[in-house]
């Protein structure tokens, strides 16, 4: 009886703890579906918020854009440095990029050859995950469109059209300007504006040298920022305009430099190795600033081969390096006039005669000149070039003063004119000080040392720069101008680093040695080549020939003139017009070019042709009516023209030169 | 007249007996999360019925006419087949421990002919069920408090554990173990054993942390507990997942616009994650109207379990609920940033044929359960088949 009993309760002790416990398992159950809700609604209510934040930054994503780069001008608005758009192709790899077989589809698209597939494959491995890497540049409508429409199937690749710089006039402005090419790794640092993430933007460019690199925050402007909807791996989904943030551009760069003076410098130099500076002598504007031979600044931008590189850099007569202010060579004769000026000043009388025999034995040794000029006085020592008389001028003055109105000049230094001071060569102006500090064996300046000076050669040595300074400033007669490259930046004005002072020299002095530079062109070694041509206007100016090497005994000239190319004389030019109120100033330098009148003078002719011819005022003189043109006496031409150019011309009435007093140079 | 219909021997075999007897309300439960889940599959698809929401709903069709003819099952067939469910689901456990596919480092899938990819981890979800009911049902109270006996199921749930962990699949394995376990207590096991054992694992888990754990469940573990700490590697998953449901809100960012799941950011977003797309498309309120459907079917299969006559049917009903509701939590708190990154599937609503086929056949006993709660079961001899 009692087993059926046993076997009812038992059953029913598992049925009852069966239910109680499922009772209790709905319990846990139904806590944590609660925890769960709460957990929700701590995301989804409480914390949504900052949770959309999140999810936006992830559904987001700004691309850098790069701002388009300031234009560069010269001073009549001319584009001298531009941006145009270039079809590019990138790309990025993630880990599932087979790069080989990539470029092996891309190859079938557009050419890629061993060499460039090689360096691709390096600089794709090398390169971050999906950090875009430039394949290609200036792909052509047809390439782009064709990779375009097959990006689906090439997964990592993109074409898009950047900006790219170009230099509508490279050569002539290559060294000035300088160039912008890509980032290296050296270029971007930790801390300051290259550590801007837009440094690492494919295809970005930084200016590398000249203008371009010190003025390269201004032109590069502010990056702005596209907005985009990107997956999970960083791909465009989409584009959203309305969110984009919008580029500041670079400010333009305006310079001082003429477009038309400078070009026809790089033409009139044709194949020969040298430079050329023109200046304002009223202003100290540079219209041109040219070093020959030159290069082609946009091959530089799409990034220069081994061998190209090596073709520019190892040709003797250096394009790569900008002669007008880092070859330094002796100013030869065009000295003469610093020495001459320094006599005036110190009492020597115009009137001062030499004899010139055609050699001279002095200090043990017989010192030489071109010819036997027979005895001349100061002017006509200046104009025919007379070593002699300036051997036998410059040891009646010795190295300090002349040194000390050298310097005056503006010689032997180097000048803030917006460029690198390491893209600058100070040069050398020797005195007794320089040798004492110099050469400690032999520290004293032997009296033999000076005859060398006084017909600039020796230890005086100069830049092109420095020369055309020295020769703007006896255009001038009156400042010690300073010569300016940079006009503006944007809006800004690009002051003269400093105000201009007083040239500490008597006019009347200054005034003889435009003269005596006037009788160069009209009776001197000039006059061969010396003639403008545009009727009333002359000009002024002194050869001057420097030793490439010495040469032993009389055979200068012959051997200098005609030797072995870079055995030649370096042949100079310094020039001012118009003569009677002068206006512009250059120097030009042949490098081995031989004598100076024959090299230097006819480039700095035409040269300064061009300068002249677009000057308004000074072609209302060439076109004046014959009645006017005809009028006797040149010494009222500056009169005339002195008060319209101070009136309506920028530079205030001190800045203005003295009426020259040229009026005999000048016929 | 349904119920006295039932109660009569000779009516209740009758087929249209035992359709009327089907919970039609929790068939519709189920389809709707279903339907749901095709809808998020849809979405997650970039609005688009392949690969994913077509499949997911045919199977799901298919699945829904094989759980109504099993519910017709008798529950005495259910009980002879469940030892031999257990051991088939157990052989083709070591036949994937033998030579199974491999897919991301974790051998779990046989290709049987047509069916590619079949995980018999989750037969076993099943098969472990039916055979501790069966061997439940034929055990004194006072053995499954607390008796040698209960070294079988303990044995019953070890085994495949084992092998499931083997795989690794760390987080099948340790809702089969749970699932078992629950079976256990529910059957009766001695509460004080109970306490003692969660005392044990207490002081066991931190030496399985050290020398049994793989190091990606290491790093699974360790993310969990810090996901900021690895914000690329382990814990972007939990990041995701949060800012998915987060930036969802109260309602949602709409169907089809989830850029979480649309822009793949949300990793395994058809599968596991599939529960934090709907939370970023439908918001806190669809999410809690999910987890109400979830909450109605555990309420519904307790309620089957608890009114079934036989033992077998009251442990076989409840062991499926166990199993529902262990997935769902388990989920749940991985999706919410609450429980490491294991891989447990949101019945129903995530995509997987195997899941399904488990989820499925499970409910199909639920049902068979409560259209023969009146069924006696004898114990071994003189039951139908032999």
């Amino acid at each position: 009886m009692t087993r059926p009993e046993i076997y009812f309760n038992e059953v029913n002790e598992r049925q009852g703890v069966f239910h109680r416990r499922a009772f209790l398992l709905g319990g846990v159950t139904g806590v944590g579906m609660i925890a769960l809700g709460v957990q929700l609604a701590r995301l989804q209510l409480v914390d949504a918020g900052r949770y959309k934040v999140l999810s936006e930054h992830n559904q987001f994503d700004f691309r850098l854009r790069p701002a388009p780069r300031g234009l560069i001008l010269d001073r009549n608005g001319v584009v001298l440095a531009e941006n145009r758009p270039d079809f590019r192709l990138f790309v990025s790899r993630d880990e599932h990029t087979d790069v080989e077989e990539l470029l092996d589809r891309l190859a079938k698209l557009i050419p890629i050859d061993d060499d460039h597939r090689q360096r691709l494959i390096t600089d794709i491995n090398d390169a971050p995950r999906r950090a875009p890497v430039t394949v290609m540049e200036d792909l052509t409508w047809e390439e782009f469109s064709r990779i375009n429409v097959r990006t689906p199937e090439l997964p990592g690749v993109t074409a898009d059209m950047g900006d790219i710089r170009v230099y509508p006039y490279s050569g002539a402005f290559a060294h000035v300007i300088g160039y912008v090419a890509k980032v290296t790794k050296d270029d971007v640092t930790k801390t300051g504006p290259n550590a801007d993430p837009i440094l690492l933007n494919p295809g970005f460019r930084i200016g590398k040298s000249g203008l371009e690199k010190t003025f390269d925050l201004d032109v590069r402007g502010k990056p702005g920022a596209k907005k985009v909807e990107v997956d999970v791996k960083g791909r465009v989904v989409r584009e959203d305009p309305g969110g984009d943030l919008a580029a500041t551009p670079g400010a333009p760069l305006k310079l001082t430099l003429d477009a038309d003076v400078q070009n026809r410098a790089l033409e009139v130099f044709g194949a020969e190795s040298g430079a050329a500076v023109m200046m304002d002598c009223r202003t100290g504007d540079v219209l041109c600033l040219l070093s020959a031979p030159s290069f082609d600044a946009n091959r530089f931008v799409k990034g220069l081969t081994r061998p190209e590189y090596q073709a520019l850099a190892e040709y003797e007569r250096k394009p790569l390096l900008n002669k007008a202010l880092l070859a330094t060579y002796p100013p030869g004769s065009t000295f003469k006039t610093m020495v001459a000026l320094t006599a005036l000043e110190n009492g020597v009388p115009t009137s001062k005669q030499f004899t010139c025999a055609g050699s001279w034995a002095w200090g043990g040794r017989v010192w030489h000149c071109d010819s036997a000029h027979g005895t001349l006085d100061m002017k006509g020592a200046i104009a025919k070039s007379c070593d002699i008389y300036f051997y036998q001028l410059a040891l009646t003055q010795g190295p300090d003063p002349i040194a000390k109105v050298a310097r005056t000049f503006g010689l032997g230094q180097r000048y803030d004119i917006g460029l690198s001071m390491n893209e600058q060569r100070p040069g050398l102006i020797p005195d007794t000080e320089y040798k004492r500090r110099t050469f400690p064996k032999d520290p004293v300046w032997h009296p033999g040392e000076t005859p060398s000076m006084g017909i600039g050669q020796g230890y005086v040595n100069v830049n092109p720069l420095q020369l055309c300074v020295m020769c703007a400033r006896l255009a001038n007669g009156q400042k010690a101008i300073l010569p300016r490259l940079v006009h503006s930046v944007g809006d800004q004005l690009q002051p003269a680093a400093a105000p201009a002072i007083d040239l500490p020299v008597s006019k009347e002095n200054l005034a003889f040695i435009r003269e005596a530079m006037a009788a160069v062109i009209t009776s001197g070694t000039a006059a061969g080549v010396g003639k403008l041509d545009l009727g009333p206007i002359t000009w002024a100016g002194k050869t001057g020939t420097a030793q490439a090497h010495s040469y032993s005994g009389a055979g200068r000239g012959a051997h200098g003139a005609t030797g072995a190319w870079d055995q030649r004389d370096h042949s100079w030019f310094i020039a001012f017009a118009p003569a009677d109120d002068p206006r512009y100033a250059m120097s030009v330098l042949v490098e081995h070019g031989g004598f100076g009148a024959s090299a230097a003078a006819p480039r700095a002719r035409e040269i300064m042709r061009v300068a002249l011819l677009k000057d308004s005022e000074v072609r209302a003189r060439i076109e004046q009516p014959l009645p006017q043109s005809s009028r006797p006496a040149p010494p009222s031409a500056p009169a005339a023209a002195d008060p319209s150019a101070a009136a309506p011309a920028t530079p205030p009435a001190d800045i203005a030169p003295a009426p020259a007093n040229a009026a005999g140079a000048a016929t | 007249m349904t119920v006295s219909a039932l109660t009569r021997p000779g009516e209740r075999d009758r087929i249209t007996v035992k359709l009327s007897q089907i919970d039609w309300t929790f068939c519709a439960v189920i389809t709707m999360i279903a339907l749901a889940g095709g809808a998020m599959l849809y979405s997650v698809a970039g609005g688009a019925w392949s690969p994913w929401a077509a499949q997911h709903l045919i199977r799901y069709g298919l699945w829904f006419m094989v759980m109504i003819a099993l519910a017709m099952v008798d529950l005495r067939v259910w009980f002879v087949i469940a030892y031999p469910v257990y051991v088939v689901a157990l052989v083709l456990l070591v036949a994937v421990a033998a030579h199974g596919h491999s897919s991301l480092g974790a051998q779990r899938w046989l290709n049987l002919g047509p069916i590619h990819q079949f995980q018999p981890s989750e037969v076993m979800k099943v098969g472990l069920v039916l055979a501790l009911a069966r061997f439940y049902h034929s055990l004194p109270a006072k053995s499954a408090q607390f008796s040698w006996w209960l070294l079988i199921p303990a044995t019953m749930i070890g085994a495949p554990v084992a092998l499931v962990i083997k795989q690794p699949d760390l987080g099948t394995a340790l809702l089969i173990a749970a699932t078992g376990l629950t079976m256990m207590i529910l059957a009766g096991l001695s509460l004080r054993v109970v306490a003692a054992g969660a005392l044990l694992l207490g002081v066991a888990a931190p030496l399985a942390v050290k020398f049994a754990l793989k190091p990606y469940q290491l790093t699974r573990l360790l993310t969990f507990l810090n996901p900021e700490a690895d914000k690329s590697g382990a814990g972007y998953h939990i990041i995701q997942s949060k800012i998915a449901l987060g930036s969802g809100g109260l309602l949602g960012k709409g169907f089809g616009l989830g850029s979480q799941s649309q822009l793949n950011f949300l990793p395994e977003k058809q599968t596991d994650f599939i529960f934090a797309s709907l939370a970023e498309e439908f918001g806190f309120i669809g999410c809690i109207g999910m987890l109400i459907l979830y909450a109605a079917v555990i309420f519904m299969a307790l309620r089957i379990a608890s009114i079934a006559h036989s033992h077998f049917g009251r442990l076989g009903a409840a062991g499926v609920t166990v199993t529902v509701a262990l997935c769902v939590l388990m989920n749940g708190a991985m999706v919410m940033g609450l429980a490491p990154v294991v891989g447990v599937p949101m019945p129903l609503l995530s995509w997987g044929g195997t899941a399904m086929m488990s989820m499925m056949v499970g409910f199909g006993l639920v049902l068979a359960v409560r259209v023969h709660r009146y069924s006696e079961i004898t114990s071994g001899k003189g039951s139908l088949l032999f």
